[in-house]
């Protein structure tokens, strides 16, 4: 699954550790799911969307809905 | 800002390690010596069953706060990292046995003790938790 995150998160000017803390997760788990590596869990990506302001759909696009 | 370093559950895991495990390795460690190796002690009956349950303790409580430590992570993340990694570790334990008993039933080859199976599965999920951490960077 692709996402936004790095773009949404330097439009803030936040490092990998300040989301993290904000989301009460690791730095590894930010990195993980902003290289596409890890996809989070429904809870995470709606703490995520209620984060950054947006629906869940501007922050992750479906891949495969893409090709 | 401060950057989050560890999960509360992670804390209360090297808590319990430190505090739980590590003194019964110590007993386990005295018991070892003391009893069989300097005294040379063949306990039998439930002297036995006492002296294996003490000598195995460690190992089965290292087991029940890793799941304690599963049940209370929060991050999603991290516990996919370690069910992962014991993964790899319960497979690469269950294929070296399988293999080696093979090996005594059918090539002659050395007994391997059982008790040693606990070790090789952590010696794989350090292996396995290095490669992660590694991997997600």
């Amino acid at each position: 699954m692709k996402n936004r995150l790095k773009v949404l998160r330097a439009e803030r000017d936040w490092s990998q550790g300040d989301l993290a803390q904000r989301l009460e997760v690791s730095r590894q788990s930010v990195n993980a799911i902003e290289t596409g590596k890890f996809d989070p869990s429904l809870p995470l990506a709606f703490k995520l969307a209620r984060l950054f302001e947006r629906p869940i759909e501007e922050i992750f696009s479906d891949e495969e809905q893409r090709s | 800002m401060k950057v989050h370093v560890g999960s509360p559950a992670k804390y209360r895991f090297e808590d319990r390690f430190l505090f739980f495990i590590v003194p019964l390795f110590v007993l386990d460690g005295i018991l070892g010596f003391w009893g069989f190796h300097y005294h040379h002690l063949h306990p039998t009956g439930a002297l036995a069953v006492l002296c294996a349950t003490v000598q195995s303790s460690p190992i089965i409580a290292f087991i029940f706060i890793v799941a304690l430590y599963l049940a209370e992570e929060k991050d999603e993340f991290q516990k996919a990292v370690l069910v992962q990694s014991m993964l790899w570790a319960i497979g690469a334990t269950l294929a070296v046995t399988t293999f080696w008993g093979s090996m005594e039933k059918y090539s002659q080859a050395p007994h391997m003790d059982i008790a040693l199976a606990p070790f090789l599965f952590w010696a794989v999920m350090i292996i396995a938790i290095v490669a992660n951490r590694w991997r997600y960077r």
